[in-house]
């Protein structure tokens, strides 16, 4: 099949999905919508491998034209290339997974079909975000999935208890989302002033024509990019919304809101790498943002009691990992990231689904404990997971973010000991969770304790095979040390034919920093993980109670109150700016002028009393007075001077 | 010229129409002038004006494509707001319906129009039905609310009046291609005047900050048909006027002068309408600030005078229209069901009323501007033309996406999700769910393919003026 109708196909699929689920889904058995759902964006995968194994350079699929004015062409067009295939396999390849998962996870709930229509209207927007040729298809990406991000996190509205709850944290995810989006709009608009065009190739082209780009123009066009990917990819200061957002059923929370969705930031900046290269402030801004976020995100995560809570600081600590590398030009190093990244936290995201499900709904780390005989499947599949995110050896997570330390050890001690406290923190708060979760003695009660269940078959497969993938996803990337043939395929892979990236290139440590490097690491995450051990399972730590939290635990709960500071510093002053010139400037001084005046005429017209004659005939009269003095006006003209 | 004249007729026969069938009758009547106004569309020849003389001397027409966009539109409006409210009571009533296709017929001679008189005429004609509209059938507890409107309109009536005898005055001309022609730069100051006068009663129709008090009442009061009219179609008069008669003819000097000044006010509107919107407990009310947020963004890039601008401005008074219909049948239903709109006492309706909470949502979306829609390519391309003349007018626009967004999703948010309050909601009926359905395949369409209205339209739009 060629390319192209391959790559349309490819888009269809999941919008097809949408539109059968949509609009027959509520008729439809469950079965039958959920295999449907999961079928389509599995065979979306399958093609997506067609089209990874069959890549070869960059094709550009061109389907119409949405504004063709005479200087300004804004098209539908798809681009095949190695950074949108990757995406691709990777949207469509965790997303059938926690389709799968889903049909487990949902199948007692009764907006069933609704779910599985949003699901796919999500992914055939993320696919759009990440197959786009120009910057205005993937912004009608970048909004769609928005817009679904919203959708599901406030998917259980009328929960009895958290319904408002649910809501409200989708109304925060979309407009958080929105100020991020405005960075694009106005990134966009530069764009199109400085370029005339959207394209990826073309304004990558004028790029290296034109070496003498106005320098101030690179910075502010790279600065609007990231502020849009501090939106979508939860970095400070607009990460707020992504812990609220584990409203959301918890399959949304791994597809959405940890593999997917929140990386389209780094996907916009690695796309546009050509234009970042060419601004080495932004790249430092966007370095110590995301160097921040990692830190300050891994703080927050220790305290955190709710499973999904620690999983969600998690992931934008992560991200912020992602931005550090990105801010070094190390755009390979951090798609590598996102790759194993992707496994890991969709693994561990459907793991607390499971645990979740398992428990009936209870969300709460000290309700738990000894979960690991209940549940071995979730059990053991979840420790894979924790491994792997908190670095242990020759697993996934070690060698990504290894590459990560690596960038940051060559160009900035500072930002390597910093790393090193957050990476720390990781591997504590992981653990920690582990431990508590699946160790020790179970606290939930004994009523709860008999009606635990291990998950069925369609939620533990997805767990198993990610799993696996946790496991062996550190050989797509394995460092230059050992295995000189296999090494570095991910970033030749990358390079080659991808726009701007051949260009760029990461840094290599000798032989033996690599290995201290990588000693010191493994030290610190097998160190962290038996300390965790002994602290939580043997000596049995509990968490504490709000009240016995010392000073910075407390913190830590609290969020360190960025939620109140920004509910202080920004909604307050809205909401009464709001409230002064809705009430003051528009009803009191404009409105209430007016009525004055009103009165005035009413009064002197001696109206008042006769009101309701007075005033529709004395409108009628204005208007037709109008009309004659016109008129005669007119014809007392013509028959004067002609 | 039937086109035009069809709703007149069907406007007096609408008086003699028995109460009980006058609903179906000027759902029948929308229909045939809707279908007459597609198949006229489908033998023009876009590149034509089309001419036409009733032997009058003052008042004469001519359709050229942005008029046969603005008459296909408000035939459309026209047909969607007697089919959406099919189902209420107030188009039992024959005096609306006849009062309401007499609105018509002043709608299209405005549109249609080839003489500067003619305008003014129109103008005024169509304010009399509408007003009545407003008198008969609104909530107006006070007379001085309604009064407020009509004073406004009154005294911006009378500025363009004064203005359009100035023009004729000075030019000798009435037609509209020889004020074209004519040489209204020489004129000097006189011509800022004489467009200010314009301006006014523009400014008031928009409206305009600070001209818009008499909006969010009247809008509130009004029977929702009303409220649809008024914003779907009345104020579109005025940005009409704006580009296809004023600023052509007073390009030069006197454009120069009123351009950032009225830019803005656009831009204060815009702000001031989605800031006010946010603490707005009444579903219209709040949609009412939301429209005086959204208008002020086409009337400031119309004063950009901009080709490509102008094309997609029509895509935005379009967008406008689908949005203003959708939204306020939207309130009209809960208002209707409920017999309130205040956000506090609705919470709850999407689960008793799935259908109607679906295709309020997507309705939501659609006046949010996301992608796929005709506001997103509307907002888009009108935010870029301000950033491109103003960097920072541009960055001031485009917070209307946040703000749009925090008083949207309450609006949505409050009545549909929120805690349950109301008992039962009849879900939506056949009529609404139709109006819902052809608005958002509108939208939608008009957001993948905006060129089918801005080829159209280009036709009369770039010509050389001068």
């Amino acid at each position: 099949m060629a390319k192209d109708l391959t790559l349309l196909l490819l888009l269809a699929l999941p919008l097809l999905g949408f539109a059968v689920n949509g609009l027959f889904g509520k008729r439809l058995p469950k079965i039958i919508v959920g295999s449907l759902a999961t079928g389509l964006v599995f065979t979306a995968f399958l093609l997506a491998t067609s089209l990874f194994s069959g890549l070869h350079g960059t094709q550009i699929v061109h389907l119409f034209n949405i504004i063709d004015f005479d200087q300004l062409q804004i098209n539908a067009s798809f681009q095949i290339d190695a950074l949108s295939v990757w995406m691709t396999l990777i949207i469509t390849g965790i997303g059938s997974l926690i389709h799968l998962f889903s049909m487990g996870y949902m199948s007692h709930d009764e907006g069933y079909h609704k779910f599985f229509t949003y699901l796919n209207l999500f992914i055939f927007s993320m696919l759009l975000l990440v197959l786009g040729s120009n910057y205005f298809v993937l912004f009608f990406g970048w909004e769609g999935v928005g817009m679904c991000s919203y959708l599901l996190i406030s998917f259980h509205y009328n929960d009895a208890q958290k319904g408002l709850a649910n809501s409200l944290a989708g109304r925060k995810a979309f407009i958080m989302n929105r100020i991020g989006d405005v960075g694009l709009l106005l990134a966009l608009f530069m764009l199109l002033g400085q370029f005339n065009t959207l394209e990826f190739l073309k304004i990558g082209a004028a790029v290296q024509q034109n070496t003498a780009l106005q320098g101030g123009a690179m910075f502010f066009i790279t600065l609007s990019l990231f502020i849009a990917a501090t939106g979508k990819s939860a970095q400070i200061p607009l990460f707020t919304w992504l812990p609220d957002a584990m409203a959301g059923p918890t399959p949304v929370s791994a597809l959405i809101h940890a593999a997917t969705m929140v990386t389209a930031g780094i996907y916009l900046t690695v796309r546009s790498n050509f234009l970042f290269e060419l601004a080495p402030f932004t790249k430092d801004i966007m370095l110590y943002v995301g160097l921040a976020t990692t830190l300050f995100a891994a703080f927050m995560a220790l305290r955190q009691n709710d499973i999904k809570k620690v999983l969600a600081y998690s992931t934008v600590s992560q991200l912020g990992l992602m931005f550090v590398a990105l801010g070094f030009g190390a755009y390979t190093v951090a798609l590598f990231h996102v790759t194993t990244h992707a496994f890991f936290k969709a693994l561990l995201f459907l793991g607390s689904g499971s645990v979740i499900h398992g428990m009936h709904e209870e969300q709460d780390i000290r309700k738990m404990g000894g979960l690991a005989k209940l549940m071995p499947v979730t059990h053991f599949t979840f420790l894979i997971g924790t491994m792997a995110i908190s670095g242990i050896p020759l697993l996934s997570g070690f060698f990504s973010k290894d590459e990560i330390m690596a960038q940051a050890l060559h160009h900035n001690t500072f930002v390597y000991v910093v790393l090193v406290l957050a990476v720390t923190m990781t591997a504590i708060y992981m653990f920690r969770l582990y431990f508590l979760t699946f160790h020790g003695a179970f606290r939930g009660g004994e009523a709860l304790k008999s009606k635990v269940h291990e998950s069925g078959l369609s939620m533990t497969l997805p767990l198993i095979l990610l799993a696996v993938l946790s496991i062996f996803g550190g050989l797509l990337n394995l460092p230059g040390l050992f295995f000189k043939g296999a090494a570095h395929w991910f970033d030749h892979y990358l390079s080659h034919s991808t726009f701007g990236l051949s260009e760029v290139h990461n840094v290599h440590l000798d032989f033996n920093t690599s290995i201290g490097l990588m000693l010191f690491a493994s030290a610190v995450a097998i160190g962290v993980m038996i300390w965790a051990y002994l602290n939580y399972a043997k000596k049995g730590a509990l968490a504490k109670e709000d009240a016995a939290l010392s000073g910075w635990e407390r913190l830590s709960a609290q969020k360190l109150y960025i939620d109140e500071i920004y509910h202080a510093v920004f909604v307050r002053p809205l909401l009464a700016f709001s409230d002064f010139i809705g009430k003051v400037v528009d009803i009191q001084m404009l409105r209430n002028g007016i009525y004055a005046l009103a009165d005035g005429i009413l009064y002197s017209a001696n109206l008042t009393r006769k009101w309701q004659t007075g005033f529709l005939s004395s409108y009628l009269f204005w208007m037709i007075f109008g009309l004659i003095t016109f008129i005669a006006y007119y014809i007392l003209k013509l028959s004067v001077w002609h | 010229m039937a086109l035009i004249l069809l709703p007149l007729v069907f406007g007096i026969i609408a008086w003699f129409v028995p109460g009980n069938i006058s609903r179906i009758f000027g759902l029948i009547a929308s229909t045939v002038t809707l279908a007459w106004s597609i198949i006229a569309v489908s033998y023009f020849e876009p590149s034509e004006h089309l001419l036409v003389d009733f032997g009058l001397r003052f008042v004469r027409f001519s359709i050229d494509s942005l008029g046969f966009t603005m008459v296909l539109l408000t035939n459309s409006v026209f047909f969607l707001v007697f089919l959406s409210n099919f189902n209420t009571s107030i188009v039992h009533e024959k005096r609306f319906t006849a009062l309401a296709l007499l609105m018509q017929f002043g709608l299209l001679g405005l549109f249609t129009t080839n003489t500067i008189l003619g305008f003014y005429i129109f103008w005024e004609l169509t304010l009399l039905p509408i007003f009545l509209i407003l008198y008969w059938f609104g909530a107006f507890d006070k007379p001085r609310a309604l009064l407020q409107f009509f004073l406004y309109t009154l005294v911006g009536s009378l500025a363009m009046l004064l203005s359009i005898i100035g023009l004729m005055h000075l030019t000798n001309q009435q037609t509209y291609d020889a004020l074209l022609a004519a040489d209204i730069q020489s004129f000097g100051n006189t011509s800022i005047f004489l467009m200010g006068g314009f301006l006014l009663a523009f400014a008031v129709k928009i409206p305009l900050f600070p001209f818009h008090t008499w909006q969010a009442e009247t809008y509130t009061k009004a029977p929702t048909a009303g409220t649809m009219l008024l914003s779907a179609i009345m104020l579109k008069m005025a940005l009409f006027g704006l580009l296809k008669w004023v600023l052509p003819i007073f390009d030069g000097n006197a454009t120069d002068f009123w351009r950032w000044p009225v830019i803005t006010l656009g831009l204060v509107g815009i702000i001031y309408g989605a800031v006010i919107a946010i603490r707005q407990q009444n579903l219209k009310t709040l949609f009412a600030y939301a429209s005086l947020s959204h208008l002020g963004l086409i009337a400031a890039a119309l004063m950009l005078q901009n080709e490509h601008t102008n094309l997609i401005s029509v895509v935005q008074i379009v967008n406008h229209s689908i949005v203003s219909i959708g939204l306020f049948l939207a309130a009209g239903i809960i208002e209707e069901r409920l017999g309130t709109q205040q956000l506090d006492q609705l919470g709850g309706i999407a689960k008793v009323a799935p259908r109607f909470g679906f295709w309020f949502a997507v309705l939501t979306f659609v006046s949010l501007s996301v992608p796929f829609t005709a506001g997103f390519i509307g907002e888009f391309f009108l935010i870029k033309a301000l950033f491109s003349a103003h960097t920072f007018t541009g960055i001031l626009a485009s917070t209307t996406l946040v703000l749009g967004a925090v008083y949207m999703l309450k609006a949505y948010q409050v009545p549909m999700f929120g805690p349950t309050k109301i008992n039962s909601f009849q879900d939506l009926h056949w009529s609404e769910l139709a109006v819902f359905a052809i608005l958002s395949i509108a939208a939608i369409y008009l957001g993948l393919a905006p060129q089918c209205i801005t080829d159209f339209v280009a036709h009369s739009l770039t010509q050389p003026t001068h």
